[in-house]
């Protein structure tokens, strides 16, 4: 069950699902804990660290974003037309922030004039030159960005627990990391 | 050639006794041309770094290599990384310690001829840590009695004390550093006239 089929998500959506989110959530923490570090390499550490994993995501954003146009989705559950509305706008911004914020934080890196490498493997090109206005836009950017993926990522979890345990329907389930059919 | 020898001796004593015909022509650096530069490593990736604010004294001539010199002092505030967050770090007492030490200097101690170019004997002074090192440069002289001086030497930045303790590790900042230096020259004015000399002479008022 590798693809989706009517009533459920496959291995490898599932995986994409909750992969990305135990990285994000890793990534993000990080992110808040990093800036106050002082001055030194064990910050340039963790901000290499952090750096290479947002590239990750941005990958693996690309790859996700490739698999879901190849694929059907599950039926959703009966639902009021405002929340069929309002759960897709919040994918489709899900979607959009998991490119603008990995994307966002290499223009802010560009734009500070710092090297950017993956994982001490190889560097990538800056996206713009070194430039301090842009910098701070980057970084106003990149920091909003973070906040609403955090927001519309806890709004998307407090919505898969409603259906659970409100509605008692099986979309939380489709999407479980134990394979599972709807109920 | 040895005939040679005790006049061109004899020549070069009249030129360092009377310190004008012969005697190594100075130089003043054209700033707009010249530039002073340094090439790092960081996470893999190569920066270069330019000192703005530098003052050179050059005197230089292959007929009087030991009335040669080149001195330069390069006031370290004024590095620029093209990365305004890299040069507030460059200046910490980690790298620079710019307020304890604003000034880094050069100067040859010797420079002697080689088959492949001059080359000073130069000690370079950086953040109280003095080195001795080998200066090769290659020196072009111009049409209109200036001249350009390239060079580019490598150092070990930890031989100055730049990057120790934690940032001793290579794999954030490379120990290798590539100096690139050129300068274009433009001849000195000739020094005033030394106080019981006679004056230049000057052309007759009418």
């Amino acid at each position: 069950m590798l693809r989706s089929t009517a009533t459920t998500w496959g291995v490898v959506t599932r995986l994409f699902h909750w992969g990305m989110l135990l990285l994000f959530a890793g990534i993000l923490s990080v992110g808040y804990y990093m800036t106050d570090l002082p001055l030194g390499p064990q910050k340039l550490k963790v901000y290499a660290l952090h750096k290479s994993v947002g590239l990750t995501l941005l990958a693996l954003a690309a790859l996700r974003l490739l698999w879901r146009l190849g694929e059907r989705r599950p039926l959703p559950a009966p639902m009021p037309a405002w929340q069929a509305w309002a759960a897709s706008a919040a994918h489709v911004a899900l979607y959009a922030l998991m490119f603008l914020v990995p994307l966002t934080g290499w223009l802010f890196n560009s734009a500070a004039g710092f090297p950017l490498q993956w994982f001490h493997l190889f560097n990538l090109p800056a996206l713009h030159a070194s430039d301090p206005a842009l910098k701070s836009i980057a970084k106003e950017l990149h920091e909003t960005g973070a906040m609403l993926l955090i927001v519309l990522g806890l709004a998307h979890g407090a919505a898969a627990l409603k259906h659970h345990f409100l509605d008692r329907d099986g979309t939380l389930a489709s999407m479980l990391p134990v394979v599972g059919g709807r109920r | 050639m040895n005939r040679h020898w005790p006049r061109a001796f004899g020549v070069l004593v009249l030129a360092a006794a009377t310190g004008t015909a012969g005697a190594a022509p100075t130089y003043t650096v054209v700033p707009a041309q010249s530039s002073l530069s340094f090439i790092g490593t960081q996470q893999g990736e190569k920066f270069t770094g330019v000192i703005r604010d530098f003052d050179a004294r050059i005197a230089f001539g292959t007929a009087d290599l030991a009335g040669s010199r080149l001195e330069v002092a390069m006031r370290l505030k004024s590095i620029d990384s093209k990365s305004p967050d890299r040069d507030q770090a460059i200046a910490t007492t980690d790298w620079f310690d710019v307020a304890k030490y604003p000034v880094a200097t050069f100067r040859t101690l010797a420079i002697r001829a080689t088959p492949t170019g001059a080359v000073g004997d130069a000690e370079l002074t950086i953040k109280g840590h003095t080195q001795r090192l080998a200066f090769p440069f290659a020196w072009k002289a111009a049409a209109d009695g200036g001249a350009t001086l390239d060079a580019r030497v490598t150092l070990d930045r930890l031989d100055f004390g730049l990057g120790t303790g934690e940032w001793a590790d290579e794999s954030m900042v490379g120990r290798k550093v590539e100096v690139v230096v050129h300068l274009t020259l433009a001849p000195a004015a000739p020094p005033p006239a030394a106080p019981g000399k006679p004056p230049v002479a000057k052309p007759a008022h009418p």
